[in-house]
Protein backbone atom coordinates (compact mmCIF):
# COMPACT_ATOMS: atom_id res chain seq x y z
CA UNK A 1 0.00 0.00 0.00
CA UNK A 2 1.16 3.59 -1.09
CA UNK A 3 2.91 5.43 2.38
CA UNK A 4 4.45 8.30 3.21
CA UNK A 5 7.66 8.50 5.54
CA UNK A 6 7.91 11.67 6.91
CA UNK A 7 9.97 14.75 5.62
CA UNK A 8 9.43 15.10 2.36
CA UNK A 9 6.29 16.91 2.16
CA UNK A 10 6.31 20.36 0.47
CA UNK A 11 5.13 22.52 3.90
CA UNK A 12 7.46 25.08 5.05
CA UNK A 13 7.24 24.87 8.58
CA UNK A 14 9.14 27.65 9.87
CA UNK A 15 6.88 30.00 7.33
CA UNK A 16 3.44 29.04 9.42
CA UNK A 17 5.59 29.11 12.87
CA UNK A 18 6.67 32.48 12.20
CA UNK A 19 3.30 33.70 11.39
CA UNK A 20 1.16 32.03 14.22
CA UNK A 21 3.61 33.61 16.50
CA UNK A 22 3.07 37.18 14.86
CA UNK A 23 -0.22 36.96 14.60
CA UNK A 24 -0.50 35.57 18.08
CA UNK A 25 0.62 38.92 19.12
CA UNK A 26 -1.93 40.97 18.01
CA UNK A 27 -5.70 41.57 19.75
CA UNK A 28 -8.65 43.55 18.97
CA UNK A 29 -10.02 46.13 21.28
CA UNK A 30 -11.74 43.91 22.91
CA UNK A 31 -8.67 41.81 24.22
CA UNK A 32 -9.21 39.07 21.71
CA UNK A 33 -6.84 36.99 19.67
CA UNK A 34 -8.95 36.19 16.62
CA UNK A 35 -6.36 33.78 14.44
CA UNK A 36 -7.14 30.91 11.56
CA UNK A 37 -10.82 31.59 11.84
CA UNK A 38 -10.70 30.59 15.70
CA UNK A 39 -10.44 32.77 19.15
CA UNK A 40 -7.08 32.31 20.73
CA UNK A 41 -5.73 32.01 24.08
CA UNK A 42 -2.42 32.03 25.73
CA UNK A 43 -1.69 30.53 28.81
CA UNK A 44 0.22 28.31 30.91
CA UNK A 45 0.82 24.47 30.17
CA UNK A 46 0.18 24.30 34.86
CA UNK A 47 -3.53 25.14 33.88
CA UNK A 48 -4.35 22.57 31.63
CA UNK A 49 -2.28 19.63 33.42
CA UNK A 50 -4.20 20.54 36.45
CA UNK A 51 -6.89 20.23 34.85
CA UNK A 52 -6.98 17.21 33.30
CA UNK A 53 -5.03 15.14 36.24
CA UNK A 54 -7.14 16.80 38.41
CA UNK A 55 -10.25 15.63 36.71
CA UNK A 56 -9.28 11.85 36.73
CA UNK A 57 -8.78 11.96 40.16
CA UNK A 58 -11.65 13.51 40.56
CA UNK A 59 -13.55 10.97 38.73
CA UNK A 60 -11.74 8.63 41.09
CA UNK A 61 -10.68 5.24 40.26
CA UNK A 62 -13.80 3.22 38.84
CA UNK A 63 -14.47 5.54 36.84
CA UNK A 64 -10.92 7.01 35.89
CA UNK A 65 -11.18 4.78 31.90
CA UNK A 66 -14.67 7.04 31.32
CA UNK A 67 -12.63 10.56 32.50
CA UNK A 68 -9.63 9.67 29.99
CA UNK A 69 -12.04 8.86 27.29
CA UNK A 70 -13.90 11.88 28.02
CA UNK A 71 -10.83 14.03 28.13
CA UNK A 72 -9.74 12.70 24.36
CA UNK A 73 -13.59 13.04 23.34
CA UNK A 74 -13.18 16.80 24.21
CA UNK A 75 -9.92 17.27 22.41
CA UNK A 76 -10.90 15.83 19.46
CA UNK A 77 -14.03 16.89 19.11
CA UNK A 78 -12.02 20.33 19.14
CA UNK A 79 -9.51 19.77 16.96
CA UNK A 80 -12.10 18.39 14.55
CA UNK A 81 -13.75 21.89 14.88
CA UNK A 82 -10.57 24.04 15.32
CA UNK A 83 -8.79 22.49 11.79
CA UNK A 84 -11.74 22.64 10.24
CA UNK A 85 -11.75 26.49 10.98
CA UNK A 86 -8.09 26.75 10.39
CA UNK A 87 -8.48 25.32 6.98
CA UNK A 88 -11.35 27.40 5.87
CA UNK A 89 -9.17 30.90 7.11
CA UNK A 90 -7.95 33.75 5.33
CA UNK A 91 -4.45 33.31 6.86
CA UNK A 92 -4.21 29.14 5.69
CA UNK A 93 -6.12 30.53 2.34
CA UNK A 94 -3.12 32.82 1.26
CA UNK A 95 -0.05 31.04 3.84
CA UNK A 96 -0.72 27.32 3.61
CA UNK A 97 -2.69 26.38 0.64
CA UNK A 98 -0.10 27.65 -2.12
CA UNK A 99 2.23 24.92 -0.37
CA UNK A 100 0.04 21.93 -0.41
CA UNK A 101 0.54 19.63 -3.36
CA UNK A 102 -1.62 16.75 -2.43
CA UNK A 103 -4.59 16.22 0.44
CA UNK A 104 -2.11 14.51 2.71
CA UNK A 105 0.52 17.74 2.89
CA UNK A 106 -2.32 19.14 4.88
CA UNK A 107 -1.39 16.92 7.87
CA UNK A 108 2.08 18.84 7.79
CA UNK A 109 0.16 21.91 7.46
CA UNK A 110 -1.67 21.08 10.52
CA UNK A 111 1.13 19.67 12.27
CA UNK A 112 3.27 23.17 11.87
CA UNK A 113 0.12 24.88 13.25
CA UNK A 114 0.57 22.64 16.51
CA UNK A 115 3.69 22.76 16.86
CA UNK A 116 3.33 26.73 16.49
CA UNK A 117 0.90 26.57 19.67
CA UNK A 118 3.22 25.28 21.65
CA UNK A 119 1.66 21.33 21.54
CA UNK A 120 4.42 19.46 21.66
CA UNK A 121 7.96 21.23 20.42
CA UNK A 122 8.81 19.14 17.18
CA UNK A 123 6.24 17.05 15.79
CA UNK A 124 6.75 14.41 12.90
CA UNK A 125 5.28 12.29 10.64
CA UNK A 126 6.43 8.88 11.51
CA UNK A 127 4.30 7.12 8.49
CA UNK A 128 0.66 8.31 6.57
CA UNK A 129 -1.50 5.36 5.02
CA UNK A 130 -3.79 7.83 3.31
CA UNK A 131 -7.26 7.02 4.39
CA UNK A 132 -5.72 4.69 6.88
CA UNK A 133 -3.56 4.86 9.24
CA UNK A 134 -1.08 8.05 10.79
CA UNK A 135 1.90 7.31 12.79
CA UNK A 136 3.44 10.53 14.67
CA UNK A 137 6.44 11.69 17.22
CA UNK A 138 5.73 14.31 19.47
CA UNK A 139 8.99 15.32 21.03
CA UNK A 140 8.17 17.64 23.71
CA UNK A 141 4.38 16.79 24.84
CA UNK A 142 3.49 19.80 27.42
CA UNK A 143 0.84 16.89 29.17
CA UNK A 144 4.07 14.62 29.46
CA UNK A 145 6.12 16.85 30.42
CA UNK A 146 3.27 18.48 32.93
CA UNK A 147 2.89 14.94 34.21
CA UNK A 148 5.85 14.33 35.42
CA UNK A 149 6.61 16.54 37.04
CA UNK A 150 3.28 16.61 39.18
CA UNK A 151 2.74 13.05 39.51
CA UNK A 152 6.02 11.11 38.60
CA UNK A 153 6.41 8.22 36.06
CA UNK A 154 2.93 7.25 34.59
CA UNK A 155 2.25 3.50 33.72
CA UNK A 156 -0.08 4.55 30.96
CA UNK A 157 0.12 6.96 28.19
CA UNK A 158 -0.98 10.60 29.61
CA UNK A 159 -1.28 12.83 26.62
CA UNK A 160 -4.93 12.91 26.01
CA UNK A 161 -5.08 15.94 24.10
CA UNK A 162 -2.75 14.39 21.69
CA UNK A 163 -4.40 11.76 21.28
CA UNK A 164 -8.27 12.89 20.49
CA UNK A 165 -5.91 15.56 18.20
CA UNK A 166 -4.27 13.36 16.00
CA UNK A 167 -7.29 11.33 15.14
CA UNK A 168 -8.85 14.28 14.72
CA UNK A 169 -6.53 15.28 12.12
CA UNK A 170 -7.44 11.77 9.98
CA UNK A 171 -11.56 12.27 10.89
CA UNK A 172 -10.55 15.87 8.59
CA UNK A 173 -8.94 14.29 5.71
CA UNK A 174 -10.35 10.93 5.45
CA UNK A 175 -13.62 11.13 7.36
CA UNK A 176 -16.64 12.22 5.88
CA UNK A 177 -17.13 15.39 5.36
CA UNK A 178 -17.63 18.30 7.94
CA UNK A 179 -19.73 17.69 10.48
CA UNK A 180 -20.02 14.49 9.34
CA UNK A 181 -16.72 12.64 9.95
CA UNK A 182 -15.78 13.38 13.72
CA UNK A 183 -14.71 9.92 15.66
CA UNK A 184 -14.34 8.27 12.44
CA UNK A 185 -10.42 7.48 13.60
CA UNK A 186 -9.52 6.60 17.17
CA UNK A 187 -5.51 7.02 18.17
CA UNK A 188 -3.53 5.21 20.53
CA UNK A 189 -0.32 6.15 22.87
CA UNK A 190 2.59 3.33 21.88
CA UNK A 191 5.32 5.67 23.27
CA UNK A 192 4.94 8.65 26.30
CA UNK A 193 7.68 10.14 27.67
CA UNK A 194 5.43 10.26 31.23
CA UNK A 195 6.24 6.49 31.21
CA UNK A 196 10.14 7.33 30.96
CA UNK A 197 10.18 6.59 26.78
CA UNK A 198 12.33 9.24 24.95
CA UNK A 199 9.56 11.07 23.12
CA UNK A 200 5.30 10.25 22.36
CA UNK A 201 3.76 8.45 19.40
CA UNK A 202 0.41 8.33 18.16
CA UNK A 203 -1.01 5.89 15.94
CA UNK A 204 -4.33 7.04 14.96
CA UNK A 205 -6.91 4.07 12.54
CA UNK A 206 -10.12 3.66 11.63
CA UNK A 207 -12.58 2.93 15.08
CA UNK A 208 -13.69 0.01 15.11
CA UNK A 209 -17.49 0.82 15.94
CA UNK B 1 5.79 51.10 32.75
CA UNK B 2 7.03 49.32 29.68
CA UNK B 3 7.03 45.71 29.18
CA UNK B 4 8.57 44.22 25.90
CA UNK B 5 5.86 41.98 24.78
CA UNK B 6 8.11 40.93 21.78
CA UNK B 7 11.09 39.67 23.91
CA UNK B 8 8.56 37.98 26.78
CA UNK B 9 6.39 35.80 24.29
CA UNK B 10 8.77 33.90 22.37
CA UNK B 11 9.98 30.35 21.41
CA UNK B 12 12.55 28.65 23.13
CA UNK B 13 13.94 25.42 21.29
CA UNK B 14 10.73 24.08 21.12
CA UNK B 15 8.54 25.68 23.97
CA UNK B 16 6.26 28.74 23.26
CA UNK B 17 7.11 30.81 26.73
CA UNK B 18 5.79 34.03 28.55
CA UNK B 19 8.60 35.20 30.66
CA UNK B 20 10.33 32.14 30.20
CA UNK B 21 7.22 29.72 31.66
CA UNK B 22 5.42 27.71 29.53
CA UNK B 23 2.90 28.36 27.64
CA UNK B 24 0.45 26.64 25.10
CA UNK B 25 -1.67 28.73 22.85
CA UNK B 26 -5.72 26.97 22.84
CA UNK B 27 -8.57 28.15 21.11
CA UNK B 28 -12.32 28.68 22.51
CA UNK B 29 -13.26 25.22 20.92
CA UNK B 30 -10.74 23.26 23.21
CA UNK B 31 -11.00 25.66 26.26
CA UNK B 32 -15.29 26.00 26.32
CA UNK B 33 -15.17 21.93 25.69
CA UNK B 34 -12.96 21.67 28.78
CA UNK B 35 -15.73 23.81 30.71
CA UNK B 36 -18.79 22.21 29.48
CA UNK B 37 -17.35 18.63 30.25
CA UNK B 38 -16.17 19.79 34.19
CA UNK B 39 -19.62 20.85 34.28
CA UNK B 40 -21.82 18.31 33.12
CA UNK B 41 -19.88 15.85 34.32
CA UNK B 42 -18.49 16.75 37.72
CA UNK B 43 -21.36 19.79 38.32
CA UNK B 44 -20.11 22.05 40.81
CA UNK B 45 -16.93 20.12 41.35
CA UNK B 46 -15.70 20.69 38.03
CA UNK B 47 -16.73 24.00 38.51
CA UNK B 48 -14.42 24.20 41.19
CA UNK B 49 -11.50 22.56 39.52
CA UNK B 50 -12.00 25.02 36.95
CA UNK B 51 -11.58 27.84 39.72
CA UNK B 52 -8.81 26.37 41.46
CA UNK B 53 -6.76 25.55 38.24
CA UNK B 54 -6.45 29.22 37.15
CA UNK B 55 -6.05 30.04 41.01
CA UNK B 56 -3.16 28.03 41.22
CA UNK B 57 -1.46 28.36 37.88
CA UNK B 58 -1.65 32.39 37.95
CA UNK B 59 -0.75 32.86 41.25
CA UNK B 60 2.24 30.80 40.87
CA UNK B 61 3.38 32.44 37.04
CA UNK B 62 2.14 35.84 38.77
CA UNK B 63 4.75 35.92 40.85
CA UNK B 64 7.97 34.80 38.88
CA UNK B 65 6.32 37.64 36.37
CA UNK B 66 6.76 40.24 39.71
CA UNK B 67 9.92 38.95 40.66
CA UNK B 68 11.39 40.28 37.01
CA UNK B 69 9.94 44.02 37.71
CA UNK B 70 10.79 44.21 40.67
CA UNK B 71 10.30 48.13 39.87
CA UNK B 72 6.61 47.21 39.73
CA UNK B 73 6.11 48.51 43.65
CA UNK B 74 2.21 50.02 44.54
CA UNK B 75 0.01 47.75 44.61
CA UNK B 76 -2.06 49.82 41.67
CA UNK B 77 0.67 49.35 39.56
CA UNK B 78 0.82 45.58 40.40
CA UNK B 79 -2.93 45.58 39.21
CA UNK B 80 -2.36 47.40 35.91
CA UNK B 81 0.62 45.19 35.31
CA UNK B 82 -2.01 42.30 35.72
CA UNK B 83 -4.75 43.40 33.62
CA UNK B 84 -2.01 44.05 30.97
CA UNK B 85 -1.09 40.21 30.80
CA UNK B 86 -4.83 39.74 30.67
CA UNK B 87 -5.02 41.50 27.71
CA UNK B 88 -2.09 40.22 26.43
CA UNK B 89 -2.94 36.49 26.72
CA UNK B 90 -5.87 37.23 24.77
CA UNK B 91 -8.28 36.53 27.82
CA UNK B 92 -9.88 39.86 27.38
CA UNK B 93 -10.09 43.49 29.32
CA UNK B 94 -10.26 43.29 33.11
CA UNK B 95 -10.69 46.32 35.45
CA UNK B 96 -9.27 46.42 38.76
CA UNK B 97 -11.33 49.78 39.77
CA UNK B 98 -12.15 49.04 43.35
CA UNK B 99 -10.39 46.10 44.96
CA UNK B 100 -7.69 46.41 47.61
CA UNK B 101 -6.08 43.59 50.25
CA UNK B 102 -10.06 43.29 52.15
CA UNK B 103 -11.55 42.52 48.65
CA UNK B 104 -13.81 44.33 45.94
CA UNK B 105 -15.72 44.41 42.99
CA UNK B 106 -13.70 44.07 39.44
CA UNK B 107 -15.16 44.39 35.73
CA UNK B 108 -14.62 42.31 32.74
CA UNK B 109 -16.18 44.00 29.56
CA UNK B 110 -15.03 41.31 27.26
CA UNK B 111 -13.38 37.82 27.76
CA UNK B 112 -12.20 34.87 25.98
CA UNK B 113 -14.43 32.36 27.84
CA UNK B 114 -17.47 34.49 27.06
CA UNK B 115 -16.42 34.95 23.80
CA UNK B 116 -16.36 31.15 23.29
CA UNK B 117 -19.23 29.96 25.00
CA UNK B 118 -21.45 32.86 22.93
CA UNK B 119 -19.90 31.50 19.93
CA UNK B 120 -20.60 27.64 20.47
CA UNK B 121 -23.65 27.45 22.99
CA UNK B 122 -25.12 30.51 22.96
CA UNK B 123 -26.46 32.17 26.28
CA UNK B 124 -26.19 30.39 29.52
CA UNK B 125 -28.80 30.80 32.77
CA UNK B 126 -26.03 30.34 35.36
CA UNK B 127 -22.66 32.45 35.53
CA UNK B 128 -19.58 30.83 33.19
CA UNK B 129 -16.70 32.75 33.98
CA UNK B 130 -14.75 30.67 36.49
CA UNK B 131 -11.50 30.65 34.95
CA UNK B 132 -11.29 34.20 35.02
CA UNK B 133 -12.57 34.15 38.98
CA UNK B 134 -9.99 31.76 39.64
CA UNK B 135 -7.54 33.86 38.00
CA UNK B 136 -8.78 36.92 39.68
CA UNK B 137 -8.17 35.00 42.99
CA UNK B 138 -4.47 33.96 42.05
CA UNK B 139 -3.33 37.68 41.19
CA UNK B 140 -5.25 39.72 44.06
CA UNK B 141 -3.51 36.93 46.80
CA UNK B 142 -0.07 37.71 44.92
CA UNK B 143 -0.27 41.11 45.42
CA UNK B 144 -1.15 41.29 49.09
CA UNK B 145 0.90 38.53 49.69
CA UNK B 146 -1.53 36.23 50.86
CA UNK B 147 -2.31 32.27 50.31
CA UNK B 148 -3.88 30.68 47.53
CA UNK B 149 -7.64 29.79 48.89
CA UNK B 150 -7.40 33.13 51.11
CA UNK B 151 -10.19 35.34 48.23
CA UNK B 152 -13.27 33.82 47.25
CA UNK B 153 -14.45 35.60 43.46
CA UNK B 154 -17.93 35.09 42.80
CA UNK B 155 -19.41 36.16 39.76
CA UNK B 156 -22.39 38.96 40.08
CA UNK B 157 -23.58 39.74 36.21
CA UNK B 158 -22.21 37.89 33.48
CA UNK B 159 -22.36 38.53 29.52
CA UNK B 160 -22.87 35.14 28.86
CA UNK B 161 -26.38 35.82 30.75
CA UNK B 162 -27.40 38.95 28.34
CA UNK B 163 -25.51 41.05 31.46
CA UNK B 164 -23.75 44.17 29.69
CA UNK B 165 -20.38 43.55 31.67
CA UNK B 166 -19.22 40.76 34.06
CA UNK B 167 -19.16 41.63 37.65
CA UNK B 168 -16.94 40.05 40.24
CA UNK B 169 -17.30 40.19 43.73
CA UNK B 170 -14.28 39.75 45.95
CA UNK B 171 -14.16 38.80 49.39
CA UNK B 172 -12.33 37.03 52.05
CA UNK B 173 -12.54 33.35 52.38
CA UNK B 174 -14.57 32.08 55.57
CA UNK B 175 -11.82 31.10 57.95
CA UNK B 176 -8.97 33.22 56.72
CA UNK B 177 -10.16 36.87 58.73
CA UNK B 178 -7.27 37.21 61.21
CA UNK B 179 -10.22 38.37 63.85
Amino acid sequence: MFGYKGGNMAIDSLKIMHAIMEGSKIRDEKGIIPLFGVYLSLYFTSYYNIISYDFISGMGKRRSEKAEKLLISAAQECGYSTFHGIRRSWEWEELVQPMLETVDDQIEGFLSVATAFGWGGEMEVIELIPGNRLHFRVHESYESVGYLKRQGIAKVGKCYMLRGLVAAFMDLLYGDAYPNGCFTFSAIETFCRAKGDTSCEFIAEKSST
Amino acid sequence: MFIDWQDKLKRIGNQVVLFDIPITMHCHHYNINLQKMLEDILGSEGVRLMYKAAEESNHTAFKIMLEEYKRIRSDKSKLEFAASIYQHCGLGVISFQDVGPNGGRIISPSNHHVTGWLAKYGLRKTPGCHFTRGWIAGILEVIYDLPIGYFEVREIHCKMMRNTVCEFDVRIQRGQHGD
